[in-house]
């Protein structure tokens, strides 16, 4: 029943998933890691980011790549700018307060949307050369799933090569393991949460426009999902660690995909469910995520 | 260089340090001895802007830095090597000793502190690609040390350098610390091992419940017999 052409197309569809949901968890495990603040707003730049594509997609003038870079841009600095009027003044607050505070913010932002451009879903399409099917060896992948893995493989190469070698990717990674040390460095903290909030701000934004395309449609509610399951991605890697986050989220896609693609269709309704026993489970074994720091190590 | 004017420190309801007037003069070793819990780290903390201070003033080179964040006391040559080695374990050997450096923009002589600091601590070169947690307590103690000179302090502030490290590192660690006076580095050296400290200081403050209980030349307050009968238990 499972032949290898189907199992190779649930694996394609399994990298898919997961190259969202690493774009998606980078940015809150970036931010976690600083300020021990689960934003729940970072699913809301997504979706603003993919109503930023749809704009700039519908003015069919704009070359492509542009679609999707601009809207990256702007929402790095939109990141930017919720963090200065959110939780910037909340620094040093309980987590709690920080919390339910980006709670606050992430319904402003859904209902701002709802009330200027309505609850409405809106087509997403992209020009048909997107959508087209390539077969290799019997295994279909559109030209936008090819996109996907791509485009995600280099921004968190890039990422990557920006936290390990350049001056503030230290600084945030030193700051992330230990806040006041990092401070006694000299480490202007404001400024290295700026700049995690304005990368990881921008991967949302990236993965909101792969998002819309993928689905083909954009809501004010769209980001909520994905950015919840992207949090699970980032705990079960490690919260805090960048790659715990890349691992995370293609092992959670992976599960998701299999999960629904090798049971029987019946199961497939419970797959969030099924997300979250699994969260449970790998906390069971490891308590702080597979690539987090144990509690040894942190003392 | 530095002057701490009637400080007192609170952590909600509790005062940490109380009414502490103390100074660091250019070029000066200075101890600040005292028992557990007496307000040495938290007045360390104060200088580096990481206390919350109730009232007093820190004047930094005739400038007050109260109320300054901690990265504009750095800018103005503090470095703090604190309690609990606090290294970056997560971070290679050398990836600690660059932050140490981070506000520093002449590359060159960075580069040349950093050779400094493997000449002063060969284990570090030997460990230099390692990450931090790796390192036994005694090297992480250095690569605190190191780290801390890296930003080419004119203060320099060190919290129990000795502390937990077996006899032959505490040696070597002090002889560094000599070596750095010699060369003209400013130094506030907090430390539990009294006797040390006092060998090594010009001057030292004793620290009692947040107070300070007396003041003088390292040499006299060795031989005073309220300091040796509480600090070095003869
Ligand atoms: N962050 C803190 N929060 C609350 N109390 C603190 C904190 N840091 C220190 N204290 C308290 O302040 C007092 C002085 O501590 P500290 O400055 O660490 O002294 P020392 O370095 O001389 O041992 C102690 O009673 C300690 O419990
Ligand atoms: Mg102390």
């Amino acid at each position: 029943m499972f032949t290898p052409t189907y199992v190779a197309q649930q694996i394609i569809n399994g990298v898919n998933l997961g190259s969202m949901y690493a774009l998606i968890a980078i940015g809150l495990t970036m931010v976690y890691g600083l300020l021990r603040l689960i934003n729940f707003a970072h699913g809301d730049l997504l979706m603003l980011g993919a109503y930023l594509g749809l704009l700039l997609v519908s003015a069919a003038f704009t070359p492509l790549i542009l679609t999707l870079f601009i809207p990256m841009l702007v929402i790095g600095f939109v990141g930017i700018l919720v963090e200065r009027l959110a939780y910037r003044p909340l620094r040093g607050a309980p987590e709690v307060t920080m919390l339910i505070t980006s709670l606050a913010v992430s319904s402003i932002i859904e209902n701002s949307m709802v009330m200027t451009v309505t609850a409405q879903p809106r087509a997403f399409n992209l020009p048909a050369g997107v959508n087209q099917l390539h077969t290799v060896a019997g295994v279909s992948f559109s030209t936008l799933d090819a996109l996907t893995v791509g485009l995600s493989v280099a921004l968190m190469a890039a990422l990557t090569l920006y936290v390990r070698n350049t001056r503030t990717g230290i600084a945030m990674r030193a700051a992330a393991e230990n806040l006041r040390a990092a401070r006694l460095m000299g480490i202007d903290i404001n400024r290295v949460v700026m700049v995690a909030f304005f990368l990881g701000s921008m991967l949302a934004a990236a993965a909101g426009w792969l998002w819309a395309a993928k689905y083909s449609t954009v809501e004010p509610f769209m980001g909520f999902l994905p950015g919840l399951k992207a949090f699970v991605a980032a705990v079960i890697g490690g919260i805090g660690v960048i790659p715990g986050a890349v691992l995370g989220g293609y092992l959670l896609g992976f599960a998701e995909i299999f999960f629904v693609g090798f049971l029987p269709p019946a199961y497939s309704g419970y797959r969030d469910a099924f997300v979250f026993a699994l969260l449970l489970l790998i906390l069971l074994i490891r308590p702080n995520g597979i690539l987090g720091a144990s509690t040894e190590e942190r003392a | 260089m530095v002057r701490v004017e009637d400080l007192t420190v609170a952590y909600g309801g509790i005062e940490a340090v109380r009414g502490v007037s103390l100074e660091v003069g250019e070029g000066e070793l200075v101890t600040l001895i005292g028992n557990n819990g007496a307000g040495k780290t938290s007045t360390l903390m104060a200088i580096s802007g990481m206390a919350p201070i109730r009232s007093g003033r820190i004047v930094i080179d005739g400038e007050e830095t109260t109320k300054l964040p901690p990265h504009a006391i750095v800018a103005r040559g503090v470095a703090h090597c604190p309690e609990g080695r606090l290294v970056f374990g997560r971070l290679t050997v050398q990836e600690n000793l660059r932050l140490g450096a981070y506000q520093r923009k002449d590359s060159a002589g960075v580069k040349q502190d950093l050779d400094r600091v493997y000449a002063l601590f060969p284990r570090l070169l030997e460990r230099r690609s390692q990450l931090a947690g790796t390192l036994s307590g005694g090297e992480q103690q250095m690569l605190a040390i190191g780290r801390a000179l890296m930003s080419r302090p004119r203060l320099l502030m060190l919290d129990e350098p000795s502390l937990g490290l077996a006899p032959l590192i505490v040696q070597r660690i002090f002889s560094v610390i000599q070596q750095l006076h010699e060369e003209g580095v400013t130094i506030l050296l907090v430390e539990q091992n009294a006797h040390l400290a006092l060998t090594v200081a010009d001057r030292a403050y004793v620290l009692e419940t947040g107070e300070v209980r007396l003041a003088g030349p390292a040499k006299q307050l060795i031989d005073n017999p309220e300091v040796r009968k509480a600090y070095l238990s003869q």
